[in-house]
């Protein structure tokens, strides 16, 4: 008996030892998250993880593309993107539900973020905590603007942009919370909170980053005061509220948020080793290993090849008939190469994103040339006549791409404010052309899209007007299912 | 250990052996059938405790009180006798071994106990049902086996998932898959970081090794492993040296695999007239310059080229096995060692496995209080598999092709694989590349080694009193080598592409159980077991890659022979632990009232410290009615047994570390961050599965065994990965949550009967039937329907609220409108849509008068009352002998299910110049025609393919899924050869199935191992029919 209970004993301390063994384990190579927000670095590191929201399938390449693939500078060759270049999408497709999951993934991370550095700003600087907090108003911002332009109609499509926009997401859930499930705000209330979002990230955002390896390369790619500025810009122009969208462009070019100029050559601010001069305001970064991969990464798409290469540009966008500002020796017609495979011989394509090999092209998202546009066309709106301001920033980016086309002159409007806009619009088009604006910038301004061409690229589609409810993408119907319809999906798509 | 009982029963009887006053003595001797005597036998006065045991003569003496009237006689393996006492004082007996297998022995967890003693519901199939059978893992040859396990082969590929499915799904999200353990060792059922294909790494053991497998399928037989059995347990029982019996056994056979099924695709001289047909109907042909189909080498010349990808692609694989056993020993040792090599070449070119593998088992007894032994295996595992991977891949086997344009050849005029137009380089839109190339080309090599051992001592304390300390390791790798050629196929996007990637899996335990067994009296049979067991299971994995390969003929991976190199390692999905204190009590009143109770506690590493504790206990009573008085009137009952269970297993098949939310390093292109990688839910708790079952085992003439279950078995706290708004900001709008319930409820039977059995000639018949429900009986808090989240993509199968699993949720097709050929829809109200390419648009009208009308959306969705499992299920197996001819017949059914055919929708686009099934030739012509079919329209391509219960077709079927003759040679001539058994056989595997369905096999199923979108055909290789001929030769 004895012997029974010794060895029972032996295997009751060895088990014990064992049942310790077994259960204290650690997920290895995760974080636990109440450790997430525990030193400045990992603060940091957890802020930062918003931009990675905004990178990962949306700002990285999908979103640039969809806006241009709607427009008529391009066409979809061969439909690999659907009926989404045919406004012809039903409200079940994949590509506006990945839009739709990217954005709030971002907000999400930001509405994280700003949560943990909120509870644990003691660990931090009082400078550095609203530094990071404006940060992720900034992501915030941005992830809004692009899901209420594409969910919702223009901002003046309704007289006091009522219309619904998308739901504004502010708080953290970390958990099933019913409260997430919140109905669509109007295009307006969302507009405000962009303002809102950017205007206060304006205040605490810093001019540079500083202090790691590589601070340009942190400066082009994090919110600064340059890029929240230059991005209000942006807002208050789809708002039409031009005061403001010239105010903040103004600031920009005057140096205010530090020194910005358009590069010698038209191309000097694309492909690799040109990501951060000082043309470049903001732009969403990718690597060999951290890109939108080969269905949506912008060389596999606007490069030529037989694989994708399947955004090509417009016989539209290409013809001084239908483009009459695009010289033909404008040197932006250097940035356009013929297709150099089998397949895509017959094509056109940009040399924005040239980079198929490795994918690591950088999303251009607001380059000064669009901040001077912007400039031109809120001071030629809000001015009178031919507004001799806004025509030198016109100028500013025009002259850096002519050959034998005479600068404008104020008499090449006959005093007609009507004309200037129109040029400045054109010129928009042509030098923010691939960057994911086209579609937009008509849209904003009432426009038909005319002259768009179908998957072949010799066909027409019919002309798609101002308005239409298919120019805007569907509320996933999955989402609208799993908000027991709080979300109403847009008209056309029910 | 029989003996054991025997003599501790005796030593019972003896100490308790009342004097009584009036007395006298009977003796007697008791022999078995051939005269031979019995010792140990027990001889007791009915309704005393006078009793005593036969000597080794067979012999007994025993002084019985006057009053005696009936001796009950008794003997392990022999039927009981009761004998009516006269006035003679000599009583002779012959006793008969017992016949039937209801004297068998069965493994319950970590216990052994009779057959007879058993009180929960227990299938055994036997090790011989699945040896030499040329499958790719011992898995597949347990279809139809056991009446209520599913077994279902999704593919013919190598590595698919095998999905069982004991008693239909037992949760949602998290896994159904049974527990596997094997000789007491815990086995990796999977791995997470693979490369394009699956692996199955049942598919590392040798098939031929096993003696039997019991399947747990009760909560009373499961409830034992606690966490891990709620899906059902199979228990492998490995074979083992008898003593006095040196045996070696040689098996070989030898065969070919071949496809099981084909589906029709158009040759090339239709395949042309069809897409002109297409492009001319829709006023295209004039204007689509590219679109030369019948003159692609542009030499003005119609071209005569017709290639059948299939029959390029395929040829007979040889398939080879041959198994060395030797066992035996002596009474104080045995063992069993084997040598098995198997090669498994598939009916598609380049792809096949092969395993080598040995097993070495062996007990011994030290002394009387001690007994040790080991029970290994060690197996290495080749295999190639489908370099371009599978499913909607271009290069993908079988879409690539079933795709492939039928008139481009296979080779150039150069000799070379032709990669010109219509083959790599593409007709606008869409292009295959040279199928034959990419398979040759491109490979997924694996290289897998596998240790799984044990080693237990076992120490007799006292009579009756038992310790087993057992601990178990099971070590697995695998490397996998994937390369994409850069020229031809998937690689040229990434101009050369190569992945390898090494799985390590290593799970050890360590058990420890107090066994205690006690006769009392002749009445009360006690069998008590207590025990520990401590299991921890670790993985890991490697990943690099190098893309943009420089030179060809270099491919190791390194920084200067690829554009880009990178890599990648962590865990390979599992990391936890598990402790484990459980008790078992068997206790049996005169044989005929049993009753059993299990209890275990399991401490998961994995759950949050609130609820890491779950606790299983389950309890069961059987009825041996056989043995009651009133029953000996019919004496053709031989058995007959009413048993009920009930008990509460858990489901630890759950991922990794759910509770916790944690974050992940994460990167910003060069910037590193820190992302949520978990959402986490610290409440989160133990899935529990409550099961009900009551059934009947019956025995009758000796010949027809019987079996029936009723089972009612409800999962509550499913832990589900609940959908949520994307607004939440939950990583892939996901959290796991303890929402859900699920109820399976069915029935089993199983009948085996010897149909004939004469001398020269036997019919043995064995059929198992199941019939299951499935039905969902909540979801999330709101009730939402949840879709797989597997497949996101694939949203044709919904868990929803009182339903059946795994529904079809589908918009309704409501045929071609045989007026203009038109695709017609039903909306969600039942009205009737017809649709047309207009331009670039859609126009829907309604059929019934041909108004403008909304188009047919997603919302038009449809529960359809059809779920992809199948409601009645099972195996009828025949074997017959003639003389020394044997023949043998296994049929495999299911019926009353559905699959959604998507691998057929995907043949019938008519918006793409890929090449079509047949069926598109009954396509629509001209107003009247009723057909299936639209009118062929170049541009109708998205509602020629679109999700709608066109593509839904009944699964039914009937499989003969084994067909065997065999010859055994004479005693006298195999005696010649001093051999003891030289049979010769022919096999034919999966040879026929009986089915309506059209796609590629109605156990087709393309997401894999899952539960709620289980049934979509979506384009994996078709099944293996095998052809063998074999010899089973032993000394």
């Amino acid at each position: 008996m004895r012997h029974i209970l010794y060895s029972l004993l032996v295997i009751a301390v060895a088990g014990s030892s064992c049942h310790k063994q077994v259960l204290d384990i650690e997920a290895e190579n995760l974080l636990r998250s109440d450790l997430a927000f525990t030193t400045p670095e990992k603060i940091e590191a957890a802020t930062l993880a918003a931009y990675d929201g905004l990178q990962k399938d949306f700002l990285a390449g999908p979103a640039l593309i969809y806006v241009d693939i709607m427009g008529n500078d391009v066409f979809d060759r061969g439909g690999a993107f659907g009926e989404m270049s045919r406004f012809n999408m039903l409200a079940n497709y994949v590509l506006p539900a990945t839009v739709w999951s990217a954005g709030f993934d971002a907000i999400g991370r930001a509405n994280r973020a700003f949560a943990g550095i909120t509870a644990n700003s003691s660990k931090l600087t009082a400078a550095k905590a609203s530094a990071l907090l404006a940060e992720c108003k900034f992501v915030r911002a941005v992830a809004n603007f692009y899901l209420v332009n594409f969910f919702g109609q223009p901002y003046n499509f309704t007289a006091d942009a009522s219309h619904p926009g998308i739901p504004l997401i502010t708080e953290d859930y970390t958990y099933n919370d019913p409260t997430a499930n919140k109905p669509r705000s109007t295009v307006g209330e969302v507009y405000a909170a962009i303002i809102k979002d950017l205007t206060e990230a304006l205040t605490d955002l810093p001019l540079t980053y500083t202090g790691y390896t590589n601070n340009v390369y942190h400066t082009k790619t994090r919110g600064t005061k340059a890029a929240a500025a230059a991005f209000l810009s942006r807002v208050y122009l789809y708002k039409g509220d031009y005061a403001n969208a010239k105010k903040y462009a103004k600031d920009v070019i005057d140096k205010t948020y530090g020194t910005f100029a358009l590069n010698a050559t038209v191309g000097g601010a694309f492909n690799k080793g040109n990501y951060t001069t000082a043309e470049t305001i903001w732009s969403i970064p990718n690597n060999a290993t951290d890109n939108p991969n080969t269905n949506a990464a912008l060389p596999m798409r606007y490069s030529p090849s037989d694989v994708r290469g399947d955004v090509v540009l417009s016989p539209t966008f290409l013809s001084l008939a239908t483009n009459p500002k695009f010289a033909a020796d404008d040197k932006r017609r250097g940035m356009i190469i013929n297709g150099n495979t089998a397949a895509s011989a017959p094509f056109k394509f940009t040399t924005k994103y040239t980079d198929v090999a490795t994918r690591a092209d950088w999303a251009p998202i607001i380059r000064y040339a669009e901040v001077l546009l912007t400039y031109a066309e809120a001071q030629a709106r809000t001015g009178t006549g031919v507004d001799a301001d806004a025509l030198a920033r016109l100028n500013e980016v025009r002259d850096r791409a002519k050959v034998s086309m005479p600068s404008y002159t104020a008499a090449d409007f006959s005093n007609d404010k009507d004309k200037l806009i129109e040029a400045i619009l054109e010129e928009r088009r042509i030098e923010l052309a691939f960057e994911g604006h086209r579609f937009w910038d008509m849209m904003r301004v009432k426009a038909t899209v005319t002259g768009k061409y179908d998957y072949n690229g010799t066909s027409l589609l019919t002309p798609q007007p101002f308005g239409a409810n298919k120019n805007i993408f569907p509320i996933p119907q999955i989402e609208v299912d799993k908000s027991k319809n709080v979300l109403v999906q847009n008209p056309g798509y029910e | 250990m029989r003996k054991f009982l025997m003599s501790l029963w005796c030593s019972l009887l003896l100490l308790s052996g009342e004097v009584m006053a009036q007395t006298r003595t009977l003796t007697g001797k008791i022999t078995d059938s051939k005269g031979n005597p019995v010792s140990n036998v027990s001889v007791i006065v009915k309704g005393t405790r006078v009793g005593t045991v036969t000597d080794t003569d067979g012999g007994y003496s025993l002084n019985v009180p006057v009053s005696a009237k009936t001796l009950v006689i008794s003997s392990v393996n022999m039927e009981t006798v009761e004998l009516k006492i006269g006035q003679a004082g000599d009583y002779n007996l012959t006793l008969k071994p017992v016949e039937t297998n209801m004297e068998e022995v069965v493994v319950v967890g970590y216990n052994t106990i009779a057959k007879r003693s058993l009180t929960g519901s227990v299938s055994k199939v036997k090790g011989e049902e699945l040896a030499n059978k040329p499958v790719y893992s011992f898995d597949q040859a347990l279809t139809g086996k056991a009446a209520g396990v599913l077994v279902n082969t999704s593919s013919g590929l190598v590595g698919d998932d095998v999905i069982i499915r004991i008693r239909g799904a037992a949760s949602i999200s998290s896994g159904s898959t049974p527990l596997i353990v094997m000789d007491g060792v815990p086995l990796n059922q999977g791995y997470s970081n693979i490369i394009n294909d699956k692996i199955n790494p049942l598919a590392e053991l040798n098939p031929n090794d096993i003696e039997n497998i019991e399947v747990l399928k009760d909560a009373s037989a499961t409830a034992i492993y606690g966490s891990r059995g709620s899906a059902g347990v199979l228990l492998i029982t490995t074979k083992k040296g008898k003593a006095g019996h040196n045996a070696l056994t040689y098996d070989a056979y030898a065969g070919f695999n071949e496809e099981a099924n084909r589906m029709k695709v158009l040759n090339a001289e239709d395949y042309n007239k069809t897409i002109n047909t297409l492009k001319w109907n829709a006023g295209q042909l004039r204007t689509d310059t590219s679109a030369k189909y019948n003159d692609l080498d542009n030499d003005g010349k119609i071209d005569i080229v017709n290639t059948d990808w299939q029959n390029e692609l395929f040829h007979k694989g040889l398939v080879q096995n041959h198994n060395l056993a030797v066992s035996g020993g002596n009474q104080s040792t045995t063992y069993f060692a084997s040598f098995n090599y198997n090669d498994n070449q598939s009916y598609i070119e380049t792809i096949y496995q092969k395993r080598g593998s040995a097993r070495l088992n062996l007990t011994t007894k030290l002394n009387d209080w001690l007994q040790v032994g080991v029970n290994t295996q060690y197996s290495r595992t080749l295999s190639n598999n489908l370099g371009s991977g599978t499913g909607t891949f271009f290069a993908g086997i079988p879409f690539g092709l079933l795709t492939a344009f039928p008139n481009i050849p296979v080779y150039g005029p150069d000799g070379k694989y032709y990669t010109g137009v219509g083959g790599n380089s593409g007709i606008v839109g869409y292009s295959i590349p040279n199928i034959e190339a990419t398979t040759h080309l491109n490979y997924q090599k694996r290289d897998a080694r596998r240790f799984i051992g044990s080693a237990f001592g076992e120490v007799q304390f006292i009579k009756g009193l038992k310790f087993k300390s057992q601990v178990n390791v099971d070590y697995s790798t695998g490397t996998i080598d994937n390369f994409w050629n850069r020229d031809i196929g998937d690689g040229v996007t990434t101009k050369g592409l190569r992945q390898t990637a090494e799985n390590e899996r290593n799970i050890w335990s360590w058990f420890n159980t107090l066994n205690y067994v006690k006769q009392i009296g002749a009445d009360h049979e006690l069998n008590l077991l207590a025990g520990s067991e401590y299991t921890r299971r670790t993985s890991s994995y490697m990943y690099t890659y190098g893309q943009g390969l420089n030179d060809p003929d270099l491919i190791l991976i390194n920084a200067s022979n690829y554009a880009i190199t990178g890599s990648d390692n962590g865990i390979d999905g599992i990391d936890d632990g598990l402790a484990s204190y459980f008790g078992t009590v068997n206790y049996g009143f005169r044989k005929k009232y049993l009753a059993t109770f299990n209890f275990r506690t399991d401490a998961d590493s994995r759950f949050g410290n609130k609820n890491r504790w779950g606790y299983f206990p389950s309890g069961s009573i059987a009825w041996q009615i056989a043995q009651e008085d009133f029953m000996r009137p019919y004496t053709f009952v031989n058995e007959l047994k009413l048993r009920s269970s009930y008990g509460v297993t858990g489901n630890s098949d759950i991922g990794y570390f759910p509770a916790t939310s944690t974050f992940a390093p994460g990167s910003y292109a060069d910037i590193p961050v820190l992302t949520v990688n978990n959402f986490g839910n610290k409440d989160l708790r133990w899935e529990r599965h409550l099961q009900f079952d009551i059934g009947i085992d019956a025995v009758l003439w000796n010949r027809v065994n019987f079996s029936l279950d009723y089972y009612n078995r409800k999962t509550i706290d499913l832990i589900l990965n609940n959908q949520v708004l994307a607004t939440v900001g939950a990583p892939n709008n996901i959290i796991t949550e303890n929402v859900g319930k699920l109820r399976s409820r069915g029935v089993e039977l199983t009948v085996g009967a010897q149909v004939v059995r004469k001398k020269n000639f036997t019919w043995t018949v064995n059929f198992n039937g199941a019939w299951n429900n499935t039905k969902v009986l909540a979801t999330n808090f709101l009730g939402d329907d949840l879709y797989d989240s597997k497949d996101v993509n694939s949203q044709y199968s919904i868990a929803r609220p009182g339903q059946p699993l795994g529904l079809f949720y589908l918009i309704r097709w409501a045929g071609v409108n045989p007026a203009n050929g038109l695709a017609t829809f039903l909306d969600v109200n039942g009205n009737q849509k017809q649709v047309e390419r207009v331009g670039n648009g859609y126009v829907w009208t309604n059929v019934s008068d041909g108004s403008v009308t909304t188009a047919i959306a997603a919302t038009d969705r449809v529960a359809q009352d059809k779920s992809p499992y199948p409601k009645y299920y099972g195996g009828f197996m025949q074997t017959f002998n003639y003389s020394s001819f044997d023949a043998s017949i296994d049929l495999q059914y299911a019926f009353g299910f559905y699959i959604y055919n998507q691998t057929k929708a995907m043949l019938m686009d008519n918006g793409r110049s890929r090449n079509k099934s047949e069926d598109i030739l009954d396509a629509w012509t001209k107003a009247g025609d009723n057909t299936d079919v639209p009118r062929l329209f170049w541009g109708e391509s998205y509602w020629s393919t679109t999700g709608s219960t066109r593509w839904l077709e009944k699964g039914d079927f009937v499989r003969i899924r084994n067909v065997q003759i065999g010859y055994s040679l004479p005693k006298i001539a195999v005696g010649r050869i001093k051999a003891s058994r030289l049979r010769l056989y022919v096999q034919a595997s999966n040879l026929y199935t009986f089915t309506g369905y059209s796609g590629i096999d109605p156990e087709a199923n393309s997401i894999g191992n899952t539960n709620i979108g289980l049934g979509l055909d979506k384009q994996r290789p078709y099944l293996t029919r095998t052809f063998t001929a074999g010899i089973n030769f032993g000394l």
